[in-house]
């Protein structure tokens, strides 16, 4: 029976010079295999697409200034510049819209709205300090297109499949992009632990070994 | 008319109700407690260069979280003023130590606290830094910080005096073995 394993690859910073296919193929490209799938974490391919902005660089808008007042403060879009970056990524009257329509909906006990109205990149927004430094001093954006990065992934190491992947110490995993073919569900449950670790270890991607081979004998019983 | 009037009052109304909402939500607000430092002491002394490290409290005393982006030192000491050494400083957080002078940005709930490690270096121009220092003048040393948090970003400063009797105090035990 094939056992899946879980191999963090450890890289240097990588910054808006990076391409991040490349810099796999750099760490990891030895060691990826036709039946692994390759992941990668989704604020360190928004970082290599340039998709920083520092809050010096913003002039937060009067409705950026008001509508962050009503996002509790642990929240990315607590602050004037988090927010600004909301509405210059998905547009200033749908953000303002969504919290309207949020603030309703949590008058009559519905929460979440906002964010399912706001656009994805509300969601994935980091404010400062979200990411490791040097770009603990940026905010950063969602990753754009995640299933193309996947999928341009597979196409250069031949691989079974690869995934762009959101996740956290506090056994949070979503899946922004994956390859054709693959369960965005069961890609989650396998990286819920978070193999990518905190900043400091600097392990951006993750090669899951086997993936295929054993949905295979999982599919053959 | 009537109808417009209502929205303009509601309108008004509204404005009111979130400056009101804005203004007793308040900000993120820092200081530090330079009265609260502690006393200057000898961290090395080697041949033309003395180095000297003091801790500096701070507060978020605002009535939100805050996010210290950038912190540093700035010491001022005039070469028309003091000039047998030259000075370096810098600073790092108490709590998460590193020796390369970044600050990461870090966030301060609302009435929590850390405290930074202020560090400042004297190399002798000439000779040996004990013969260099005598003489030595206060010294002050500004703490500019940096801050995020609900409002518009900014930069603040506040001061704290490396006093010459304090360098010579830390001093007297090194002179004293030599």
């Amino acid at each position: 029976m094939a056992i899946v394993e879980l191999v963090p690859v450890k890289t240097r910073i990588l910054t808006p010079q990076d391409n991040i296919v490349e810099a796999i193929a750099a760490y990891a490209g030895d060691n990826i295999g036709p039946d692994d799938v390759v992941s990668v974490a989704e604020s360190v391919v928004a970082i290599t697409q340039g998709r920083i902005v520092r809050p010096e660089d913003m002039d937060p808008c009067f409705l950026a200034r008001i509508i962050c007042r009503l996002v509790p403060q642990k929240g990315s879009l607590s602050s004037a510049y988090g927010m600004q970056a909301a509405m210059d990524a998905e547009g200033k009257w749908r953000v303002t819209f969504a919290m309207i329509m949020g603030i309703l909906a949590k008058l009559v006990g519905r929460n979440g709205v906002f964010y399912e109205l706001a656009g994805e990149q509300a969601a994935l927004i980091d404010d400062v300090t979200g990411t490791m430094p040097p770009f603990d001093k940026h905010i950063v954006y969602g990753p754009d297109n995640p299933n193309g990065v996947a999928e341009a992934i597979k196409a250069r190491f031949g691989c079974h499949g690869a995934a762009v992947a959101d996740v956290n110490d506090l056994k949070r995993a979503a899946i922004l992009g994956v390859t054709a073919g693959l369960n965005p569900a069961d890609l989650a449950q396998i990286l819920i632990d978070n193999p990518f670790g905190n900043a400091s270890q600097r392990t951006p991607i993750v090669v899951i070994k086997n993936y295929a081979q054993a949905a295979r004998e999982l599919a053959a019983g | 008319m009537e109808l417009l009037l209502f929205f303009a009052v509601a309108a008004a109304a509204l404005a009111v109700a979130v400056w009101l909402f804005i203004a007793r939500q308040g900000d993120a607000e820092f200081e530090f407690l330079v009265d609260q430092r502690t006393d200057f002491k000898l961290e090395e002394l080697s041949g033309n260069r003395a180095v000297f490290s003091c801790v500096v409290p701070f507060v978020n005393k605002g009535t939100q979280d805050g996010t210290i982006m950038d912190c540093f030192t700035r010491h001022l000491l005039p070469q028309e003023q003091f000039d047998a050494v030259e000075a370096f400083s810098r600073l790092e957080l108490e709590s998460r130590r590193r020796s390369d002078g970044y600050f990461e940005a870090l966030i301060v709930p609302k009435t929590d606290g850390n405290a930074v490690i202020v560090t400042v270096a004297f190399a002798a121009k000439q000779g040996d830094i004990r013969q260099a220092l005598t003489g030595m003048v206060d010294m002050p040393v500004e703490i500019y910080f940096q801050v995020v948090a609900r409002g518009k970003w900014y930069v603040d400063k506040q001061r704290i005096v490396m006093m010459a009797d304090e360098v010579a105090a830390a001093l007297k035990p090194a002179l004293a073995g030599a």
